[in-house]
């Protein structure tokens, strides 16, 4: 099963922030309080979205014509995802 | 469905939607010369109008442009985005599609009768006509088409300019209505000068 990563309290609905880490080859345990990283704060079809972007090397005429969408409305897509990020990294 | 009739510059737009954008438009500069249909800015429609063909392309092609001018300056002035010029010219073109299908309508000969009827009747312009209920149900219906059709643009130039500036909320609609009314304005002094040096 492919488990989603929770970045919301869903008691309270704040960011929630790392406090352990596990390793399973040793069973070691680091326990402290780490800020989950800005892609991983991201919604999972934001994420696609920046891996898929990635993918196409970076070029919005390819990830536009893979996605069947026009060009600026991948280029909106992209830069709303600019914005939310410098929001997420205000933040923090 | 719906979506790609109200807004398809999600999936169209750039070089495809400006070539097939101004065939749209030449093909309604010729059949609104057959049918004596005149647009003389970006919203209205006269029927009855007799026009050179020249005139008639030359003022279609000029609405389109100015709107498209004043859509980009705006857009450059209010995007944060890296607009291109091409996305808003080429959506601009491809949002007067529903004026193809208007510049029919007046084909048929009840909306000149009735628009002849009426200056008579309440006017008392012209000649006496005789226009029988059915034709008159027939402009009626022709002229809710036309409205429909009007209404269908105007919802396109909407999306088109929301797709290709990437503008949002108020900023979108107050800069969208203020093109609408200055390009009107524009073009009516453009579409009189013209009139007078083509046709």
């Amino acid at each position: 099963m492919n488990k989603k990563l929770p970045i919301i309290c869903p008691s309270c609905s704040s960011g929630l922030k790392v406090k352990s880490l596990h390793c399973d080859s040793c069973e070691t345990t680091i326990t402290g309080q780490f800020n989950l990283p800005v892609l991983l704060r991201l919604e999972k079809t934001e994420l696609d979205f920046v891996l898929d972007f990635i993918r196409c090397s970076g070029s919005l005429k390819i990830m536009a014509s893979k996605l069947n969408l026009s060009y600026p409305t991948v280029r909106n897509m992209l830069d709303d995802l600019i914005y939310k990020i410098d929001k997420l990294e205000q933040d923090v | 469905m719906f979506k790609k009739l109200t807004n398809p510059f999600i999936y169209v737009a750039g070089s495809k939607s400006l070539v097939l954008g101004l065939l749209t438009i030449f093909g309604t500069s010729i059949v609104a010369y057959f049918s004596k249909t005149y647009f003389p800015d970006i919203i209205s429609v006269k029927m009855g109008v007799d026009l050179s063909i020249l005139s008639s392309i030359a003022q279609n092609f000029i609405n389109w442009f100015v709107v498209s001018i004043l859509f980009h300056l705006m857009a450059m002035i209010l995007s944060k985005s890296k607009i291109r010029m091409l996305d808003i010219f080429g959506t601009q073109a491809l949002a007067r599609f529903p004026y193809f299908f208007v510049s029919f309508i007046n084909f048929s000969e009840s909306l000149d009768l009735f628009g002849k009827y009426l200056l008579w009747t309440f006017m008392s312009y012209g000649e006496p006509i005789e226009i029988t209920i059915i034709q008159k149900s027939i402009a009626v219906f022709l002229l809710f088409i036309s409205l429909v059709f009007t209404i269908w643009m105007v919802m396109l130039m909407y999306n088109a300019f929301k797709v290709s500036a990437n503008l949002k909320g108020t900023k979108l609609i107050l800069s969208f209505i203020i093109v609408m009314i200055f390009s009107m304005v524009v073009l009516t002094y453009l579409s009189k000068i013209l009139i007078l040096n083509i046709n």
